[in-house]
């Protein structure tokens, strides 16, 4: 009697580790998930080609085992486990056992408690006629309606946002008159309430700079400065919003987008003018907000020179957008966002693909050439001259770092900046540099500067 | 820029009490005009100003004034080769959560190689060695050994590695002065260094060293372990502390050649034989019926009071012997290999077989046995019970990987019992582990 022998390779491309780790709602989740794949905890798993999905029942502390399913092509989980985290650590185990290649496929399919989800799953697959979960702030469907009646809503918007910033310059007036020093008994409630009203006068990005004043009296020496800081800038723009018709067009864009006017980035691409470079990606930041993830990535055009800030954004549990890998170049088409300080992008176009080097040697092109520390802060007044809301700014400094008197990088000319006091002690820097020179790349803030990338002496990129 | 203060204390007091402060830029006109009358929106048009000059200019400042960072001293240079990319990868998936209870092996192979580990990678490698277990100071000596110049380097910017200079400083002041973990360093390097020399240290320290001869035992356990060590360690059993009395028998029995071997494998020798049989041959098997003082001498103790009317606590003797002699006994008096041995039908003592043996070839570090029995399981053998699990789950972390099957024969997962699952996974990472440190 022949045995079937057990495929590997026809289940749809399976996803490296990184990918099925960046689905971690924290890193806790993560290092759960990788001590329960090991394959002990699991009974029964498989996978299934056609269904593109795995499935495994995971022992647990309860009596029956935790049932976890996967429909890779969402991705969706479901899993019997009470855990609130989104995925579980079950699922992320599953899929971690998947992407090693642990879990065989089984040419007899789901069993029943999968199959009945997935079935269910692709059923409504069916109905809305696509696999792709519905997204969020990508190119998509205009919504319905006329030309006339969209530019009746434009028109209430710019009401809306015009009173609603009109009454927060009344509230910022009112701080300042009544001082800031009861601003660290206030509770959070103080600047989420006006947050809300922001959001309500369809001001996102008001609001959002609003939300995170919360912490500001919380954050050591110096908050009252900080304060201020945001309080004028926000004056500003309230100021600039009101008197937009004096401004300049690309200054006019860059207030509209920080109020939170946002673009379509179809129509960006559709009418801006690309700019093709080989961009190298230097950088990248993740960061999570009110269950949205976001990623930054930094990117610099190695003819142009350019700077290019690419933004994708993930629903807490979804992958975020992975197509460019820090320390790789990318030939590609970008178009930048209108503005007055041109630095937000997005892809057009890429051209002869991935250029992902095997191991062993560096990256193409290697590391980036590092400049001085007062070249970067020349360039970032030039950029504030231009948008005075800019805060942050990619950084590529050939550096030397230091511990003392907090941490800090030095360059050649006896030029010196802090450390971002948000990004901790640094060691890999530190242990990455032994003291010498280094190559690194960073966003540029004005509490300091926040390193992600520095190249080891093989011109290596090592994510920080 | 005390104009900015001053704006800060005016915000904080508030316009209704305070006097808005003028702000100037250098280089910038002073606006005469009034913008507005209400001090609060001046207060706010002011800060923004200062706020947007200030991010844009203030801290390009001459050098010797304001922030001025001082560079730290450069490390000296390491001279091993780096580890491959696939190498250095890999550590920081063990660092992040995978196979962790790997970490020695790998460090133990970087180290026998003499090649370099990631510099990026230290920080988190020290943490791990100093969380792990102050008892257990192996992984600090193998992570500060391996880290090299760079880990030295770390641990004078950091107290938290300490440890990483404590070995390799640990000099004869650490001896005589120190406490029992320094002392404890400098012995495990003397021991590295110069087993003899180490040997004879013990021994001239025994009769004073009282609790800390159990230190002692396992410094000699960690690294060197050799049949010169047999005479210490043979007078170690006839010691009082029962701690003390265990480690010695514990190590005499990882040596095959010791006389604590020999009287083991006569012991042993009357419990297992293989009988010829009328259809097939099979594995006979019948536990020993006494036990006495010498058996407690040599670390084989009984389970309750010595009393073996129960077949279990017989089993349980026998299990004891088992994992101490010397797996020699068996290849010599069979007359054939450690796969020859284990593919005669053992029946229902395959179980006690498999965890006994297991034992021995793990304590003794002999390949042959270890591959033969992870082969053995893997082919569906005796791991049905929770001690046969663990048995195998050892000997995964133990065997050779090249060696060994990684494979099984089973199709559908359902067919494939987890502790074997869990084996052949970690079969597979430690073989990708030490192939990727060869390149």
């Amino acid at each position: 009697m022949s045995v079937p022998e057990a495929k590997v390779s026809s289940v749809a491309e399976r996803w490296d580790r990184e990918r099925v780790l960046a689905l971690a709602s924290d890193a806790p989740s993560q290092r759960t998930a990788q001590s329960l794949a090991s394959g002990r905890a699991w009974t029964a798993a498989g996978a299934a080609a056609e269904a593109d999905a795995v499935w495994g029942e995971c022992r647990g502390s309860a009596s029956a085992p935790y049932r976890a399913v996967v429909d890779l092509t969402g991705p969706a989980y479901r899993c019997s486990c009470p855990s609130r985290k989104f995925p579980c650590k079950h699922v992320l185990a599953l899929l971690l056992l998947w992407s090693e290649g642990s879990v065989p496929d089984d040419a007899a399919g789901p069993p029943d408690w999968a199959g009945s989800w997935l079935m269910a799953r692709a059923v409504a697959r069916g109905v809305r006629g696509d696999g792709s979960p519905r997204s969020r702030g990508v190119p998509g469907g205009r919504p319905p309606g006329s030309a006339q009646s969209a530019a009746r809503r434009a028109e209430q918007r710019e009401t809306r946002v015009a009173s609603g910033l009109a009454e927060l310059d009344r509230w910022l007036c009112d701080q300042a008159r009544q001082g800031l020093a009861a601003s660290q008994q206030a509770g959070y409630a103080h600047w989420d309430d006006i947050a809300a009203r922001m959001v309500d006068a369809q001001a996102p990005g008001v609001a959002e700079r609003l939300r995170a004043l919360a912490s500001v009296p919380h954050s050591g020496p110096g908050w009252d400065g900080r304060l201020l800081e945001e309080y004028a800038l926000l004056h500003l723009l309230a100021v600039a919003y009101r008197r937009q018709a004096e401004l300049p067009g690309p200054l006019r864009e860059t207030v509209r987008s920080r109020i939170g006017f946002s673009l379509r980035q179809a129509d960006v691409l559709a009418s801006g003018q690309p700019v093709r470079d080989h961009w190298q990606v230097l950088a990248r930041r993740d960061l999570e907000q009110d269950r949205i993830r976001a990623r930054r990535t930094w990117l610099r055009g190695r003819k142009t020179g350019l700077d290019a800030l690419l933004l994708s954004f993930a629903a807490a549990g979804q992958a975020l957008d992975d197509s460019l890998t820090v320390g790789t170049d990318a030939d590609a088409d970008l178009v930048f966002y209108p503005g007055a300080a041109a630095l937000r992008a997005a892809v057009l176009a890429r051209h002869g693909g991935g250029t992902v080097l095997p191991d062993g040697g560096p990256p193409d092109g290697g590391p980036p050439e590092g400049g001085t520390i007062a070249g970067l802060l020349a360039g970032y007044a030039a950029a504030l001259a231009a948008d005075p809301w800019l805060d942050s700014w990619l950084a590529v400094v050939e550096v030397i770092p230091a511990r003392a008197p907090v941490p800090a990088v030095c360059d050649v000319d006896g030029g010196s900046l802090p450390l971002h006091p948000g990004a901790g002690h640094c060691w890999p820097l530190f242990a990455l540099s032994g003291g010498g020179p280094v190559t690194l790349a960073g966003e540029w803030t004005p509490r300091g500067l926040w390193p992600l990338t520095a190249w080891d002496e093989t011109g290596r990129a090592v994510p920080l | 820029m005390s104009t900015w203060q001053d704006l800060v204390t005016a915000s904080l007091i508030g316009t209704e009490r305070a006097e808005v402060p003028a702000a100037t830029v250098p280089g910038l006109p002073v606006r005469t005009e009034a913008v507005s009358d209400d001090p609060a929106v001046l207060l706010l048009d002011r800060a923004a100003l200062l706020t947007v000059a200030r991010r844009g200019g203030t801290l390009i400042r001459p050098a010797g004034s304001g922030f001025q960072a001082e560079p730290l001293p450069a490390a000296e240079p390491d001279q091993a080769s780096a580890v491959s990319p696939a190498a250095g990868r890999r550590l920081g998936r063990m660092l992040g959560g995978e196979h962790p209870d790997l970490l020695a092996e790998w460090l133990t192979a970087v180290v026998a190689r003499d090649r370099r580990i990631p510099a990026h990678l230290l920080p988190a490698l020290l943490d791990r060695a100093r969380r792990v277990s102050p008892s257990d100071p192996e992984l600090r000596r193998l992570a500060a050994e391996a880290g090299g110049s760079r880990a030295r380097w770390l641990a004078r910017l950091n107290q938290d590695w300490a440890f990483v200079t404590a070995h390799t400083e640990a000099g004869e002041d650490a001896w005589r002065l120190g406490g029992k973990s320094q002392r404890r360093a400098y012995l495990a390097t003397l021991r590295a260094r110069d087993p003899a020399a180490a040997r004879e240290l013990i021994t001239e320290s025994w009769a004073a060293a009282g609790p800390e001869r159990v230190m002692f035992l396992s410094v000699l356990a960690s690294q060197g372990l050799s049949l010169a060590d047999e005479p210490l360690l043979e007078a170690a059993l006839d010691e009082r502390d029962a701690e003390v009395r265990g480690w010695a028998a514990h190590l005499l029995a990882r040596l095959p050649g010791s006389a604590l071997g020999r009287r083991m494998a006569s012991r042993a020798l009357g419990c297992v034989r293989i009988d010829a049989g009328v259809l097939s041959e099979h594995v006979v098997t019948s536990p020993p019926v006494q036990w006495d003082n010498a058996m407690r001498r040599d670390g084989v103790s009984p389970r309750g009071g010595g009393d073996l009317r129960q077949l279990d606590d017989r089993t349980h003797l026998l299990h004891e012997v088992l994992a101490r002699t010397p797996l020699r006994t068996w290849t010599d008096e069979f007359g054939r290999t450690a796969e020859q041995i284990l593919a005669v039908s053992s029946g229902a003592w395959a179980p006690v077989l498999f965890t006994g043996w297991s034992r021995a070839a793990m304590a003794q570090r002999d390949q042959d046995w270890m591959t033969a029995l992870i082969n053995w399981a893997l082919a569906g053998g005796p791991t049905g019970t929770l001690f046969g699990a663990e048995t195998l789950r050892q000997l995964a972390r133990r065997a050779d990987p090249a060696r060994c099957t990684r494979e099984t024969t089973a199709t559908r997962a359902a067919e494939i019992p987890p502790p074997v699952r869990d084996a052949i996974s970690v079969l597979r990472f430690r073989y990708d582990m030490l192939k990727e440190l060869e390149l």
